[in-house]
């Protein structure tokens, strides 16, 4: 049964490797922050008195679990959007490339008063990241618990609701587009 | 997976654990933030939950509201059960007196006739009923 400082460590040990999972699957930082925070709220809840071995699965589920509840979410709200969006002029899209455009600001503003050297390995993790993000969506699951997440191919089959068959094929195939993409753009790791 | 790809997995994952460091300080405080939150609300260890009912009903109206509680239980399933074999007894046996009492009444009938039973068979009381009869 996790004690109080186990699962208090435990999620300080993956709040922010959850959040970045959240940000490549939804695209937006508020809106993983909320998924984080759900996830964290459903494991303390529902499971906070599990065996602290048996919390990186249950919480990788769950994140998983809120992920999908969020894209079922946002599939309804844009639904009405759409239903709507005749009646005024669009702005959405405007506002998401502002969204963006702030992002990459953000990211580059610190980065740009370093060394050269710092510059361009801060560039390349930028990369490294993009790329992730552009992974299939399953592949880039399977990667992420298997080598982000330290966990066993039987947890993460666990946890994406698939075959142990299908993580090993997912991650085989997630690491050579990875591989193929990254060298495209000349970096070699 | 080779151990190439397995290298290279590896130096991905470096990658990107040097990115989390650059997290903004808003973004880590509200994940902080968010722990918190959710540790207010952690799931009460089962031992505790126990005590706590046991305090709720404390003194003789625990004695009455618990132990009794599981007797009640088995109660309610032996009550019933017991009331439809007494139903099925007493339906059993209302039956055999009913057809018994109709029995006794042919019966009584019959032996309470003026004529004896064995003048029925008896073939020279039939032919002395038909001559008279004529």
């Amino acid at each position: 049964m996790a004690t109080d400082k186990e699962l208090n460590d435990f999620l300080e040990h993956v709040e922010r490797r959850a959040f970045k999972q959240a940000v490549y699957a939804v695209r937006k930082e508020e809106s993983a922050l909320d998924i984080v925070q759900d996830a964290m709220i459903k494991l303390a809840e529902k499971y906070g008195d599990k065996p602290a071995a048996e919390l990186p699965a249950l919480f990788q589920r769950i994140l998983q679990t809120t992920i999908l509840d969020y894209f079922r979410r946002e599939k309804v709200r844009n639904t009405w959007v759409t239903l709507f969006s005749g009646l005024k002029p669009g702005g959405d899209e405007h506002e998401d490339f502002e969204l963006l455009d702030t992002y990459e600001a953000e990211q580059g503003s610190s980065a740009a008063e370093s060394s050269a050297d710092q510059v361009e390995r801060a560039q390349i993790l930028d990369l490294i990241d993009e790329e992730v993000q552009k992974l299939p969506a399953r592949q880039r699951e399977a990667f992420l618990m298997r080598y982000w997440q330290d966990m066993d191919v039987a947890e993460t089959a666990e946890a994406m609701g698939c075959s142990e068959g299908s993580v090993k094929t997912h991650c085989s195939r997630a690491t050579h587009t990875l591989a193929e993409s990254l060298k495209a753009k000349g970096i070699k790791l | 997976m080779n151990t190439d790809d397995l290298n290279f997995a590896y130096k991905v994952r470096h990658a990107l654990n040097e990115k989390l460091d650059d997290l903004p300080s808003s973004t880590t405080d509200r994940l902080a933030a968010a722990r918190k939150a959710a540790m207010a609300r952690k799931k009460a260890d089962a031992p505790a939950r126990a005590h706590v009912q046991g305090t709720v009903f404390a003194g003789v109206a625990s004695q009455f509201f618990l132990a009794p509680r599981a007797w009640l239980g088995r109660m309610s399933v032996v009550i019933p059960l017991l009331l439809l074999v007494a139903g099925a007894t007493g339906l059993y046996h209302f039956e055999q007196e009913q057809r018994i009492a109709e029995l006794a009444e042919l019966d009584a009938a019959v032996l309470s006739d003026e004529l004896p039973l064995s003048a029925y068979m008896d073939h020279g009381f039939n032919t002395y009923l038909t001559q008279s009869a004529q």
